[in-house]
């Protein structure tokens, strides 16, 4: 809310600077957000009162006035037709500048010499009119800077106003606050009128047919008005509010608004069908076209506002331009009216009118102030426009409104939440500063009425807030609570299992991503997920953005996918990240949806960077299964296996595995198939990974003991095997396991090996076998005995030979 | 035989002063010192030496024999050092060439923000909970005193699953479920993502905040303050000067905003922070009584306090970071700097 200072004084004494007063505001709740200065967009103009008129000699069309500047006359040369001998008019001397930029010299105009101009309205962007002079009230003093005589000067803040703070919507609510802070009275504006022989009830009236969507609704009639344009006054007031002035009577209706916050409304009397007022909720599909010109389809419920015949207004929204007033309107009715605030949000957000008289109302206007404002605009309109006002206010009021009530306060409760100790005097003059009632009082307890306008105020707390607002947060002590001990959490767990996965792949030189949850619907069909595929079932976004974000993602892979691409246009080839992170997937059976948490990680490019003393290889499946092996082991996650034929489509099928501790599947691995970075676009191989971290959390074992340090030592026997390329390398640890020989720590395998010398089809895969005892020294040919066995059985049920 | 002996002494002192390499002291050893070299021999010739003159014989003989492997061993000795001096000093490698390790990779600013509000927290006594992203309309909005048609829900620019499910638009719903499952005492923080309809240099459509709920009997607004004056100055520097003033939420009352002093112009005012001097850094507030009964607490007898705050904020202040955007865009070039 935009607030000028110069207005702000009309109601309350201001002594202390802007800044100052931004300062106080701020600690108040009122938060300034920015201060500016306005000045005229001119200097060096003056006001100057005309002493002479001649005709210029050599030019019909020019007069030759004599100006007197308030401290000597000078010859002006004018095309004016309005002006005569005595007006006030405001003059431009040499070397002033105009806005636009316009500097004025000294000039000779058809021989003869002119030292000055004199300005129109919209030379001087004080308004619109350039058909003559700016004529200037009679009584300004004459020599002055013309800014500084029209008080066109002023500082508006940028005031934001929480949505429970209807009150401070309106400048009487700030000058309120500034009062009560100050210790200032408030002057109210006057709103004494008076009014012709004519009864309004013979002249209109108004019926509610929907009072629980407008409760209460006023009108005033007016005649023999003479619309014309506003004063600077009520002009500058408006521009510093953001408004632009239309005419005197629209702009009493936003002044009137603005001022004491009841949005107010002007129809042309003589354009209302029957001249009279009904008041009912729209019907579904109702069209009407707004004061914006605008053809609106309304929604149901919407409150309408009609004549005998047809809508005029859309209720608390916006007026009709079918009941406009207009330059040649003469008779107009005022409206004040109480309407629904709920209502008027639901119609304003669904027709995007976000109104002035929108925005109040549905934040709760003073559900009293509905007389004093109707009041207020009929005595401005009527000075300004020379117009009567009818006699009498029609007051229809068939609904309910919640007004103030009386709130009992109980003294002990505002220690007990502010944790400062006020006093009970102290406390009562907070309150009465505020315009609160005390109507009684205890040791105790107080009974406090709040302010009409105080429409947030309704229960204890909302007091025992102003108390604390009002004595002032910097008052109040900080102090600690006393500590209790940590209760267990639920995120505690897998927290522990992020923070692993984090320190495992920073170790191994991955940088964490962090992707937006929502993608592109198309991402399933991009991961040739086949048709069951449960990661098909998506939650969509009813409201996107863009369509690219427009459903959450069922897979991290996708978005890891989408950075390597960008990446790989930024000039990256070598490639390693990892994101932990959410997947989203609509239950379809319970209509509910799931969330999974994940760990995703990616490969592509180089193994290491590019260095001198690197080997320039390129990374591949082993280098992420190396990182995922470290975390399970990190993690204790008991009896890892990785089972080939992962089962994922956007996987390469034969360089792919699922990921097991026991017989859960706790994630996969894999290439990615190359139809897949085909249609991403990606032209390098890239390796991918995905963890389920709900499942590796509640298998991890985060307690573990230690093994002791082997007292005896360990003989270690290497054997190559000859085997077909399809028997994997975890079929020989198991053949040896097999053996249940407890002897056999355990088996490494050190080589791997196809090629020359190897028949086709077959690789030779060589094992370290490390044998260990736990009470004594083992010879020789105990291990030979025991390893001879175990070869034997490895190359039987495997039908491998020794090479 | 004696004369022959002095001899031999003075040819040994000549050899042992030529002789430069190990090799060559090796081969003096095994010249006089060996089975067949000249001291031996003269040894073994004791015979043709007068019998009352064998024993002195035999005892130069051994003063000979051990001057010279003495000599010998010294002369290795410090052919050893000096051998050892020369390869020190000729042994060079180029130190400034880059080292063999893997490059360490980098957590993501949020993370690194995030897990040191959640240390300073947790050394407070606060533990982590945690709630769905996708959260019921009742949960987000209704529980916390934020009814349909709401003014208040102008502050959230809400993303819609269907009628009832909306993307998270602050972490507090997790205050909610906290409640409903527990009893007081709580004291908890809630990171996550939350997602707001915005987007643009100072907005993403998902961004992060940090709950904090605290409820016990007798909490009030001066221990907010003290918890979060202690966070911010654990969090900013102890100097940090913290403000708190009143502001609006539906779901607390009293409600704060606390702002510190401008980390960037230390209060003198700039562009980051509006000319203020003053940063805002949390929203705050005491439970309202609403929320409470909402989920069956009784307010007469708990009181408590909510926070929340945006990390994006806090990791963009830390780290002088403009534009919101680069936080979700997987750069590398960006990311590669925490
Ligand atoms: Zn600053």
């Amino acid at each position: 809310m935009l607030v000028s200072l110069k207005w702000l004084r009309d109601y309350v004494d201001l002594e202390i600077s802007p800044q100052d007063l931004a300062g106080k505001l701020t600690m108040l709740g009122l938060e300034v957000e920015s201060i500016a200065s306005i000045r005229p967009d001119f200097s060096g103009v003056r006001v100057a009162r005309i002493t002479g008129i001649k005709p210029h000699p050599n030019a019909d069309k020019l007069l030759l006035c004599d100006i007197w500047t308030g401290d000597r006359t000078i010859p002006v040369v004018c095309g004016a037709t309005n002006i005569k001998v005595g007006d006030v008019v405001p003059l431009a001397l040499v070397g002033a500048t105009l806005p636009g930029g316009l500097t004025i010299k000294k000039s000779k105009i058809r021989g003869e010499v002119s030292e000055g101009m004199l300005c129109s309205e919209r030379e001087l962007l004080l308004g619109q009119d350039h058909s003559g002079i700016m004529l200037l009230p009679e009584d300004l003093p004459v020599g002055e800077e013309l800014g500084a005589a029209l008080g066109a000067d002023d500082t508006v803040f940028d005031i934001s106003v929480t949505p429970n703070r209807s009150d401070c919507l309106s400048i009487i609510g700030i000058a309120r606050e500034v009062a009560a802070a100050t210790g200032k009275p408030v002057r109210y504006p006057d709103t004494a009128l008076s009014e012709n022989d004519e009864d309004i009830n013979r002249i209109t009236s108004v019926t509610i047919e929907a009072p629980d969507l407008c409760p209460r609704y006023l009108a005033r009639v007016l005649k023999n008005v003479h619309i014309a344009p506003s004063p600077p006054w009520l002009r500058q007031r408006l521009e510093a509010f953001g408004l632009r002035s239309i005419n005197n009577v629209v702009d009493v209706t936003n002044f009137v608004m603005i001022e004491l916050g009841q949005p107010l409304h002007a129809f042309d009397f003589d354009q209302l069908a029957e001249g009279r007022i009904v008041v009912r909720r729209s019907q579904p599909g109702e069209t009407f076209v707004s004061l914006d010109g605008k053809k609106r389809v309304l929604p149901s419920d919407a409150i309408l506002i009609c004549d005998g015949k047809k809508p005029v207004a859309i209720g608390g929204v916006m007026g009709g331009i079918n009941s406009e007033v207009t330059d040649g309107t003469s008779v107009i009715l005022l409206e004040a009216a109480y309407f629904q605030p709920s209502s008027i949000r639901h119609t304003a957000r669904l027709l995007g009118m976000a109104t002035d008289a929108a925005f109040r109302f549905e934040r709760g206007i003073d559900p009293e102030g509905l007389i004093r404002a109707v009041d207020r605009a009929a005595k401005l309109i009527a000075d300004l426009s020379g117009g009567d006002i009818c006699k009498g206010v029609i007051d229809q009021h068939p609904g309910s409104i919640p007004v103030a009530r009386d709130i009992v306060l109980r003294l002990k409760n505002v220690e007990g939440i502010i944790g400062a100790s006020i006093s009970a005097e102290k406390v009562i003059k907070i309150l009465e500063a505020l315009g609160m009632e005390i109507k009684e009082a205890d040791d105790e307890t107080l009974l406090v009425t709040p302010l009409s306008s105080r429409v947030d105020i309704t229960q204890e707390i909302d007091l025992i807030e102003e108390i604390a607002r009002m004595y002032g947060y910097d008052m109040i002590p900080a102090t600690l609570p006393h500590i209790f001990a940590a209760s267990d959490s639920s995120g505690g767990r897998r927290i522990e299992t992020e923070t692993m996965i984090r320190r495992v792949m920073n170790g191994s030189g991955y940088t964490e991503v962090i992707n937006y949850s929502f993608i592109h619907p198309s991402s399933v069909d991009d991961l040739l997920l086949s048709s069951d595929d449960r990661r098909r079932n998506q939650v969509f976004i009813s409201n996107p953005l863009t369509e690219e974000q427009s459903v959450m993602r069922t897979t991290m892979v996708y978005s890891l996918l989408k950075n390597v691409l960008k990446n790989f246009d930024w000039g990256r080839s070598d490639i390693k990240i990892f994101e932990i992170g959410r997947t989203y997937l609509w239950e379809s059976q319970s209509k509910e949806s799931s969330e999974l948490n994940k760990a995703a990680f990616l490969i592509t490019g180089r193994r290491y960077e590019e260095r001198w003393n690197f080997d320039d290889e390129k990374s591949d499946f082993y280098d992420l299964k190396g990182c995922v092996e470290n975390i399970l082991d990190a993690l204790h996650v008991p009896a890892p296996s990785y089972r080939a034929a992962a089962g994922e489509s956007f996987l390469h099928p034969g360089k792919s595995c699922g990921i097991y501790s026991n017989e859960d599947r706790i994630g996969f691995l894999g290439e990615v198939h190359p139809d897949v970075l085909l249609r991403l676009g990606i032209s390098a191989p890239v390796t991918v990974g995905e963890l389920d971290l709900d499942i590796v959390t509640s298998v991890a074992i985060f307690k573990k003991g230690f093994y002791s340090i082997p007292k005896f030592p360990a003989v270690l026997r290497d054997v190559a095997f000859l085997a077909r390329r399809d028997v994997e390398a975890k079929d020989f640890v198991a053949a040896a396991q097999q053996s249940r020989q407890e002897l056999l720590e355990k088996v490494d395998i050190f080589d791997v090996y196809e090629g020359e010398n190897i028949p086709d089809g077959m690789k030779s895969l060589g094992l370290r076998f490390q044998y260990r005892s736990t009470d004594r020294t083992l010879t020789d040919d105990e291990v030979n005995s025991i390893h001879s066995r175990i070869v034997e059985s490895i190359t039987r049920s495997l039908g491998v030979t020794i090479r | 035989m004696i004369p022959e002996l002095e001899s031999l002494r003075e040819q040994v002192d000549e050899e042992l002063k030529t002789a430069r390499t190990e090799a060559e002291f090796q081969a003096l050893r095994i010249r006089y010192l060996g089975r067949k070299g000249l001291l031996t021999g003269l040894l073994r010739n004791i015979a043709n030496v007068q019998p009352d003159q064998r024993p002195l014989f035999g005892k130069r003989c051994n003063e000979l024999k051990e001057f010279v492997s003495a000599k010998i061993d010294q002369h290795l000795a410090e052919l050893a050092v000096s051998e050892k001096e020369k390869s020190l000093r000729t042994e060079r490698i180029d130190v400034t060439l880059p080292g063999r390790a893997v490059r360490y990779g980098s957590l993501h600013p949020i993370t690194k923000v995030r897990d040191e509000i959640c240390g300073i927290f947790a050394g407070l006594g606060f533990s982590i909970e945690e709630g769905p992203e996708i959260e019921l309309d009742y949960y987000n909005f209704e529980a916390l005193n934020i009814p349909a048609d709401h003014p208040a829900r102008d502050m959230h620019d809400t993303f819609y699953v269907d009628e009832k499910r909306v993307l998270r638009t602050h972490t507090s719903p997790v205050e909610i479920r906290t409640m409903q499952k527990n009893s007081p005492p709580i004291r908890i923080i809630s990171p996550g993502k939350v997602y707001r309809r915005d987007s643009d240099i100072s907005h993403t459509p998902m961004f992060h905040q940090i709950e904090g709920l605290l409820v016990d009997k007798g909490i009030t607004l001066a221990n907010l303050k003290g918890v979060l004056t202690h966070f911010l100055k654990k969090m900013f520097g102890e100097e940090t000067a913290v403000r708190f003033r009143p502001s609006y939420f539906p779901f607390t009352e009293p409600s704060a905003e606390v702002d510190i002093r401008c980390v960037i112009c230390g209060g003198k005012g700039c562009r980051v922070c509006k000319q203020s001097g003053w940063l805002e850094i949390l929203g705050a507030g005491m439970t309202h009584p609403q929320v409470f009964k909402n989920v069956g607490y009784d307010p007469e007898i708990y009181s408590g306090f909510a926070f929340g705050l945006g990390l994006e904020r806090i990791a963009m202040l830390k780290y002088g970071i403009s534009d919101i955007r680069l936080f979700f865009e997987g750069d590398l070039r960006f990311l590669e700097q925490f």
